[in-house]
């Protein structure tokens, strides 16, 4: 990703850029999931969506449903838009809370555009007046992450970048600097550069192994340390959502693709054991799997400076936030934008450096909290990381949050931050923290005119959603791979 | 705050007493009695606000049910593009305009074209230019029209809106008390009784403090007023019938500022001054610049002036206000203990007060200011960690640091960067892919469109006058 927006953006600049990469390290395969903004990265690089389905064997996603998270047996799906529209500039949900308190007996995702067609499998591209019923919402990918870097490959070499396949077996330093000023590779190769990009993945090989940078562990907030992957068939319906379903000592992740299933199991090996966390996520596959299981060992944290001396660390070689909401590869994408911006001129200003720091912090810190939340917004007890969740004292940030919800369904205000108030409301509403009281503005409304104004949100909801086509209608008009079996069968 | 009726009684009888009693009597169902007590402020306090609004004041004051029409027919209010710093520190002089989003040609932001080509941004600006030459027009709905980036608020006599709120204020059940307050006895986090002059004691789940620099309801309830310099200010009013531009003027020199507001049938003129200058007519009335620690103690909570005081060098007083009074709608209390409601309306009243003095020390911040006492005070309240961070990146790159929920857009950032005469050492590496001759021809192109609008816009004046007349005609009066 990274060496395809910058030889996109710079590509009439005098600048080299050498993308080294071995077919003998594996990627870490997981992150298949986006968040809406995914989209921007790929119109800003002029990308065509229906050629990016295609290769890339996505599906359209409107949301995530998260199972099992608030008690046993529930769900709910964390959609990418609003709920209901404002009612005279005020927050939709505040008029469900007093009407569900006067017995109103609809979901509050019955008045949501994207879960509605979400459930019902169905997917279209808003349009028009983005403040209505119907187009209030966003979308995002789900798609092979090793065909999307294959496809970003070919795209950069389009744009003039120099790949060379090779492993780096040592790092020059300048001795004045301490700069890196080069690396060398397994057959005597030596690259040499100004800036270096480290995407080496959890093991930083720039960013830690030669500088190191350090690393603040976040593991006593998000504790899960391995997860293992595995592909298998797709079976049933192809919905445009991921699920994350919860387990006693973590989660399982479920990721449709035109061609396949992605699955994962996070896992906080404290209290499961890797072949216990193994046989749960192959025996709840969806069909055949296709690849034995892969594990993989991470410790949640950041790295201490995502940006030291010349060498910026994106992707895991920054840091890791399990991919819980499909975060990994929007701070991917966060991060090469802000790169760009801070893109040095004439050697690296320590100006720039503490913006891309700063700036970097920020967003993995509100990352963190909002993942957090799904661990600590439950009623679950029932296993020993579950009771880890709730003894936890939490960072006074997220506890106000909680506290003012609880209170009143009052959403701390941010500017930034991926995750807006529409997303917080998703999921603390989802796993059933109920507030007590609601925004006193609402008493000015008979229940008589409320339920009128909801009941008419809520059809006019249904309706869109119901001349809406199915994703697989859509997909094989839009961007369907050629191969894709369920295409193809008809099944989708 | 939920079971049984309570009772929110507003102290102050001014701008901020009055919109805060509307927007509450408007915004809450008739389980709440709203009480103003009016009387306990100064009138002159409220030309503190400066004049001027910002764009947000469009929306705030509909939905008080004070529209355009009945502004422009029932007040001497106009039309504001920004404000015109005419005759500022070291001779700078720009107009602090009210803009969209600035242009963004092959996705770079306009200003590191405008690095690269020392060029100037001012003559880009339709809103700019409009005010400075005297020209008014509605900004249109339609994005292609130049003039649809341009945006406005409103040059005001702060007392002609506290009549206009208070006939609004009398369409509704809130209930008015001319009288004193002779003291407020806060007796729990949720329960107050304030004693008026008349003997009449009125019990309250909730006071407002509005009484604007005497503070004296906040402070009973231990609110603490942090201040370390003091101004002093007057207002003088001179009838015109000749309308003015669009924009205030404001123009400095040695021992303070004065701005000029051009209202429909008057000119303001506010003097701004260090505080206790002997003989010194400008000095009528002073106050003393800052903020409380906290703006709700208890059950009290401040607004506008009774919260920050800010000189009107930009519409962040009325800025303040409507941001006060819209965080107080937000959280008005559900519970007996109101502690959440507290700690956020203290959390974002911080953070706004502090974007609001990082601006100000922006328009300040220079190191050839005058060397008189009322430069050197006012340069001594610049100081601020994230000040130093936004004019390092500024001037390292043209980067726009920003931070949650600022008063201040980075289109009001950019113009005042421009305005104070920085420039970045450096653009943005991708206007590099961009060839001289096509950004040149780009700038070209805006602002040829800018000066051939602004010649065809009516001025001011005849666009208020014209504009009158048609609403007469549809009745409006």
């Amino acid at each position: 990703m990274t060496a395809a927006a910058l030889s996109h953006k710079f590509k009439d600049l005098n600048i080299d850029i050498s993308l080294v990469e071995s077919d003998h390290i594996g990627t870490v395969g997981v992150g298949e999931a986006t968040l809406p903004h995914i989209r921007f990265f790929n119109q800003a690089l002029g990308i065509d969506e229906a050629t990016f389905m295609k290769s890339t064997e996505a599906t359209f996603k409107l949301g995530i449903e998260f199972c099992d998270w608030g008690r046993k047996g529930d769900h709910y799906i964390h959609p990418f838009g609003d709920y209901g529209v404002p009612i005279d500039e005020l927050d939709f949900h505040q008029f469900w809370l007093k009407l569900r308190k006067a017995g109103g007996t609809h979901r509050l995702s019955d008045y949501s555009y994207p879960i509605l067609a979400a459930e019902q499998g169905r997917f279209r591209i808003p349009e028009g007046d983005l403040n209505e019923i119907g187009s209030n919402f966003g979308y995002a990918y789900q798609f092979d992450a090793g065909l999307y870097a294959k496809f970003l490959r070919t795209f950069s070499e389009a744009n003039g970048v120099r790949r060379v396949e090779g492993r780096a077996v040592e790092v020059g330093i300048d001795g004045e600097s301490g700069n890196i000023s080069s690396i060398k590779l397994e057959d005597g190769h030596v690259i040499e550069a100004d800036l270096f990009v480290d995407c080496s993945g959890f093991r930083g090989l720039l960013i830690e192994q030669e500088l190191k940078t350090g690393y603040d562990d976040w593991s006593h907030w998000l504790p899960c340390n391995r997860a293992v992957a595995v592909p298998c068939e797709s079976r049933g319906e192809l919905r445009p959502y991921t699920r994350a379903t919860a387990r006693t000592a973590g989660w399982q992740w479920r990721i449709p693709l035109q061609h396949r299933t992605g699955n994962g199991h996070v896992y906080w090996n404290e209290f499961i054991s890797d072949d216990e966390a193994t046989h749960q996520l192959m025996s709840t596959l969806d069909g055949p799997a296709l690849a034995e299981p892969k594990q993989l060992f991470f410790k949640t944290g950041r790295r201490k400076k995502f940006w030291n001396r010349n060498v910026v660390s994106i992707g895991l070689s920054a840091g890791f936030l399990e991919p819980l909401e499909s975060t990994s590869i929007h701070l991917i994408q966060e991060g090469i934008t802000t790169l760009i911006e801070l893109f040095p001129r004439d050697g690296v200003n320590p100006l720039d450096i503490n913006e891309y720091n700063a700036r970097m912090g920020l967003n993995f810190e509100r990352v963190r909290d909002f993942l957090l939340l799904h661990y600590v917004a439950t009623q679950r007890d029932d296993s020993e990381m579950w009771r880890y969740f709730q003894a936890m004292e939490l960072p006074d940030s997220l506890q106000e949050k909680l506290s003012a919800w609880n209170a009143r369904g009052y959403v701390l205000q941010y500017e930034f931050g991926v995750f807006l108030p529409p997303s917080w409301v998703a999921v603390m509403h989802g796993q059933n923290l109920i507030p007590e009281g609601h925004d006193p503005r609402v008493d000015r409304y008979s229940i008589a005119d409320i339920e009128a104004r909801l009941e008419q949100i809520r059809l006019d909801t249904v309706r869109e959603v119901e001349t809406t086509p199915t994703q697989v209608d859509f997909l094989r008009r839009h961007g369907a791979a050629s191969g894709s079996p369920l295409v193809s069968a008809g099944k989708m | 705050m939920t079971t049984r009726s309570k009772t929110i009684i507003i102290c102050g009888g001014g701008l901020a007493g009055s919109l805060a009693t509307l927007s509450l009597s408007l915004s809450l169902g008739s389980e709440y009695h709203i009480v103003q007590v009016g009387g306990i402020n100064a009138r002159h306090e409220d030309h503190l606000y400066g004049g001027a609004t910002d764009p947000g004041s469009y929306n705030f004051l509909l939905r008080l049910g004070l529209d355009e029409p009945t502004l422009m027919l029932r007040s001497a209010t106009s039309f504001s593009f920004g404000t015109h710093f005419r005759q500022w520190l070291d001779g700078r002089s720009w107009m602090q305009c009210h803009h969209a989003p600035l242009p963004t040609p092959s996705g770079i932001p306009l200003r590191h074209y405008l690095t690269r080509e020392n060029a100037g941004l001012e003559p880009l600006l339709i809103s700019a230019q409009a005010a400075l030459a005297g020209k008014f027009a509605h900004p249109p709905a339609d994005p292609r029209s130049v003039l649809a980036s341009a945006e406005y608020g409103y040059q005001f006599d702060a007392d002609e809106w506290v009549a206009l709120l208070d006939r609004k204020i009398g369409e509704t059940s809130a209930r008015r008390i001319n009288a004193e307050i002779r003291s407020i006895i806060h007796e729990s986090a949720t329960r107050s009784v304030v004693n008026l002059d008349t003997g009449e004691p009125l019990e309250a789940d909730l006071v407002v403090d509005a009484s604007g620099l005497s503070r004296y309801p906040i402070e009973a309830a231990g609110g603490t007023f942090r201040t370390s310099r003091s101004i002093g200010f007057s207002l003088s009013k001179t009838p015109s019938d000749a309308l003015g531009p669009p924009c205030r003027t404001i123009d400095a020199d040695e021992t303070g500022w004065k701005a000029t507001t051009h209202l429909q049938n008057a000119r303001h003129t506010l003097r701004v001054s260090e505080a206790g200058m002997a003989s010194d007519e400008a000095a009528a009335h002073t106050a003393a610049l800052g903020h409380l620690v906290e703006a709700w103690v208890g059950n009290c909570v401040a607004i506008g002036h009774a919260a920050s005081v800010f000189e009107p060098l930009t519409p962040a007083p009325m800025m303040m206000l409507q941001r006060d009074i819209e965080r107080l709608l937000e959280l008005i209390p559900t519970h007996a203990d109101p502690g959440i409601e507290r700690r956020e309306f203290n959390r974002r009243f911080r953070n706004d007060v502090e974007h609001v003095a990082i601006f100000h020390g922006a328009l300040i911040t220079i190191d050839s200011a005058p060397e008189t006492e009322y430069w050197r005070a006012a340069r001594e309240q610049t100081a601020s960690g994230k000040l130093d961070r936004k004019l390092a990146q500024f001037s390292n790159r043209g980067l726009l640091t920003s931070f949650d929920l600022e008063p201040f857009n980075e289109e009001d950032w950019t113009i005042a960067h421009w305005g104070m005469g920085r420039r970045p050492h450096q653009h943005n590496r991708q206007v590099d892919g961009v060839s001289d001759t096509q950004s040149q021809s780009e700038l070209g192109q805006i602002r040829n469109s800018v000066q051939q609008l602004v010649t065809k816009m009516p001025p001011h004046h005849l666009y208020v006058g014209k504009l009158k007349q048609y609403l007469e005609k549809q009745n409006y009066a």
